[in-house]
């Protein structure tokens, strides 16, 4: 009787197990998929098309139907929007998280963690749209932009979208310190600005890295949220108030009237897959930046 | 790294200015963070209101529960708060089982070595991939590879994939709450791994886990990129509230993105401002259950407070 | 460890033949019939133009058929004709023709006229198809360089993929390429939004999407865009909407393609012409 519990229980086991591998590995099939697929429609703009990756990366000509697909304007559109909203939104972000690690009282934690939780909920589209109500006729008023639309929008709205990632993560940075780090510091008679300064961010380094890289890959991908207030010109960002476009705003512009098998559809689908390419490289940073760290 | 930051100290701190300076310094900065950590709050407080300013004369029981209208004014948003429940319902079905499953394998069975190690970065990656680049991986999938057309069930299946490794990441965080002494116990007393972990450890890790849920639920409440492309633009014809998983299906979050970008109708910025006061106020439902549900169940499988 | 990442390699096969298996068993139906069939639903996309047009005579139609189930989006006339290309949907909408898709069939069903509209401060009310023409290539950056008020000009344009783009590139512009430094607003609505918010904006619309007040109407060549001026040729911007299936269609699709061409006083109420009106046709222009 008790021999066939056992026998039971361990086959239960077994069974079990096989189920949570399968799990698992369909979170590897998931990934797997992902990146064949992109890769495989990602580069019909160069193996079907025959259009050369060098162009495609550099040329700021994008003319699909001339047959020529240049994205250099929308890299640099992500670009300029990322170091606009981390120029901004990074050194908040690691300021506030600091001020949650070592400053706030509990009451503040007690307000402010839910509020930057809320703000992860946020919807992007919420945020669009309190960008095109609030923000673009805004500056339309207050600058010279006749228009509002551009990249000081794109970039405010992602810094601001931006935050709760660098927040939260910059004070686990701060938090997984040894507290003798801070208690050494304080006992040889430092203020606490100076212990912040001199020894807590110097050790936080690396973790205040991994904050801000997986700041900079939600910047990369935000899509609607700036694509209703960034103007989705193609041309460079020239100036502040110009409007301009990115990787991913161009995708969701034009992805849904493009045809299937067309240059156009083939060029973006490249971007989609450059920007896999990013997310992926920005996790081996990660990788690396903790790795620094253990 | 930490050792040489604690010798340098002293040294650095002798150099420094005078007592009165330095506290000076200090009283400033901590000024300076508490007013940028307020500001944030203030800020979140500014969106709210605005929006309840904006959107507040639109809320009325005929836009809550009416149907869009193309062309004329009045329209509501009724079938596409129902969408959103529809396919977070769906997506919450078919997450939930492989995140808790992958999680529970991970951080109860996994031994350090490759598999866990890939899984682990398929899960970091897919973490971060945008959900606009998730939108047309679904519409590669389920609407060209398979000729679904736009779904419901394309756009759930997409968003399972989307918010999976963050549901990865909260059974595992879930389960690494739960003290070792609980499962050495079970253990000791003649359990299994699998009764230990089915009968103690996930019992104790509901609480939070639910919590994480409840959050990730929000989030695919107002999901938009991914699902564009996926579950598409309007509701079902004359049948709005459609149970059919192969019919389109809009959620609110796309309409919102719609309405700003193709709608006709005369009283279009009514229905934005209302359709975003209704999304951000779910949010905000799902962040308050999300706290209350899970402290209930905590309380309730464990006896403690959480 | 050999012996665990066979097991692991095991288990991905698995994985991944359970993932073809669930794949590639299609619906029951999937081989014998379009979507229609296996939905029961008439999918309906594409040109953001013809939307009013459609979804209302979708909503009569429905009304008058209580077993029809038409389900109507946008998207772009490009959308539709790639997705009923594709039949990913029944009916594609476009302003525009499909030479890339002989197999398709075209219905055309009624005539749209397009306006090109500004900001009422503006103040321009009459352009050559040369000004239009410098003004949209980004050669005139000031209104006062097109007789109107001094307001710098901000340009709204549609996506490359829009049928309204396409039609006016090819009467208006001709060869000169539309200015770049133009804001792109994915639909009619978005652009006619825009255009009433911005000082000094102009775009070109259907007449179809233009709704309220606010905007300024734009002659061109001293011809206002209404429908007696395109019926007989005085006025140049405008196209065909079609509708485009994949062969002949049948059910509810063929019968709701007739109900919208037939039903002229709905063309008419959302300010489209009935094909029967015209005293021109497109070769004329």
């Amino acid at each position: 009787m008790i021999a066939l519990q056992a026998r039971r229980a361990r086959r239960t086991e077994h069974v079990a197990l096989l189920g949570l591998r399968i799990a698992a590995g369909f979170v590897i099939l998931a990934m797997v998929a992902l990146l064949v697929y992109l890769a495989f429609e990602g580069t019909k703009t160069f193996y079907v098309d025959r259009f050369p990756l060098w162009s495609f990366l550099f040329s700021p000509e994008f003319a699909p139907d001339a047959n020529h697909p240049g994205a250099a304007v929308f890299i640099a559109g992500t670009l300029a929007v990322t170091v606009f909203a981390i120029a901004v939104g990074g050194p908040f972000g690691v300021a506030v998280g600091i001020f949650l690690a070592e400053i706030a009282p509990y009451r503040m934690t007690q307000v402010l963690k839910p509020a930057i939780e809320v703000m992860v909920g946020i919807p992007s589209v919420v945020y669009g749209w309190l960008g095109l109500t609030l923000l673009v006729p805004l500056i339309r008023t207050h600058t010279s932009s006749p228009s509002g639309f551009g990249l000081a929008a794109a970039g405010i709205v992602l810094a601001i979208m931006i935050l709760p990632t660098v927040i939260t993560l910059s004070e686990d940075a701060f938090r997984s310190l040894p507290a003798a780090l801070k208690e050494g510091s304080l006992a040889l008679g430092a203020t606490r600005w100076q212990t912040i300064t001199r020894v807590l961010l110097p050790s936080a380094s690396s973790g205040i890295a991994v904050a801000l890289i997986l700041g900079i890959a939600r910047a990369v991908g935000e899509t609607l949220a700036i694509q209703m207030v960034i103007g989705n010109a193609t041309q460079f960002p020239k100036g502040l108030f110009a409007p301009t476009a990115a990787l991913t705003t161009e995708i969701v512009t034009d992805m849904p009237g493009a045809t299937a098998g067309s240059l156009l559809e083939h060029a973006l689908f490249s971007m989609a897959f450059l920007l896999l390419l990013i997310a992926m490289l920005l996790i081996v940073l990660v990788r690396f930046a903790l790795r620094r760290r253990a | 790294m930490a050792t040489t930051a604690a010798v340098r100290t002293p040294r650095s701190v002798a150099a420094t200015g005078s007592v009165r300076k330095r506290k000076m310094a200090d009283a400033v900065a901590t000024v300076i963070l508490w007013a940028m950590a307020s500001s944030i709050i203030v800020m979140l407080a500014a969106f709210i209101l605005y929006l309840v300013y904006l959107g507040g004369s639109a809320i009325s029981p005929s836009f809550i529960l009416g149907v869009p209208k193309e062309t004329t004014a009045g329209g509501g948003i009724g079938p596409e708060i129902y969408n959103s429940f529809y396919i977070l319902v769906l997506t919450l079905l078919f997450t939930t089982p492989i995140a808790v499953a992958a999680g529970v394998f991970l951080q109860e069975y996994a031994k350090p070595g490759l598999f866990r190690n890939v899984v682990q970065f398929s899960a970091e990656s897919l973490a971060t991939v945008p959900s606009v680049v998730m939108g047309l991986f679904g519409l590669l999938v389920f609407v060209y590879t398979f000729h679904w057309g736009y779904t419901a069930l394309g756009g759930a299946l997409t968003l399972t994939v989307l918010n999976l490794p963050a549901l990865l990441r909260v059974t595992q965080e879930a389960l690494a709450s739960v003290p070792g002494a609980l499962r050495e116990a079970s253990m000791a007393l003649g359990g299994t791994k699998w009764q230990t972990i089915t009968r103690v450890v996930l019992p104790s890790a509901i609480g939070r886990l639910t919590t994480g849920i409840v959050l990730i639920a929000g989030r695919i409440y107002g999901e938009t990129a991914a699902i564009i492309f996926t579950a598409g633009l309007s509701v079902t014809g004359n049948h709005p509230y459609d149970l059919n998983p192969f019919h389109t299906a809009e959620t609110l979050a796309v309409h919102v993105w719609y309405t700003h970008a193709e709608s006709l109708v005369p009283d279009v910025d009514r229905i934005g401002n209302g359709s975003a006061l209704v999304l951000l106020a779910m949010v905000l439902i799902f962040n308050v259950s999300a706290r209350v549900v899970g402290r209930a169940l905590t309380k309730r499988f464990t006896g403690r407070a959480s | 460890m050999k012996r665990n990442s066979a097991r692991v390699a095991l288990l991905l096969g698995l994985t991944l033949a359970a993932a073809e298996a669930a794949c590639s068993s299609p619906p029951p139906s999937e081989n014998t019939a379009g979507p229609s069939a296996r939905s029961g639903t008439v999918q309906v996309a594409g040109s953001t133009a013809m939307l009013p047009l459609v979804k209302e005579a979708s909503a009569a139609y429905q009304a008058a058929h209580a077993d029809a189930k038409i389900s109507v989006s946008g998207g772009g006339s490009a959308t539709g004709i790639a997705q009923v290309a594709a039949k990913a949907i029944d009916i594609g909408d476009s302003d525009i023709t499909a030479p890339n898709h002989p197999e398709l069939v075209d219905h055309r069903v009624a005539v749209v006229g397009f306006a090109v509209v500004t900001s009422p401060s503006a103040g321009v009310k009459n352009l050559t198809r040369a000004q239009l023409r410098d003004v949209f290539a980004g050669k005139v950056a000031n209104w006062k360089q097109a007789g109107g008020a001094d307001q710098r000009i901000v340009i709204v344009n549609r996506p490359r993929t829009s049928g309204t783009r396409a039609v006016f590139q090819k009467v208006v512009m001709g060869g000169i390429p539309l200015a770049e430094s133009g804001l792109v607003e994915d639909a009619t609505g978005t652009a006619v939004s825009i255009v009433k918010q911005t000082p000094g904006a102009v775009s070109y619309v259907a007449l179809s999407g233009i709704t309220g007040g606010g905007l300024a109407i734009v002659s061109v060549d001293g011809v206002a865009p209404d429908e007696t001026a395109i019926a007989t040729g005085r006025y140049p911007i405008w196209s065909y909407e079609h509708m485009f299936t994949s062969g002949t269609p049948r059910g509810d699709a063929a019968g709701f393609i007739a109900f919208v061409t037939k039903s002229a006083d709905l063309v008419k109420k959302n300010k489209f012409i009935a094909i029967s009106a015209m005293k021109v046709s497109e070769t004329d222009r």
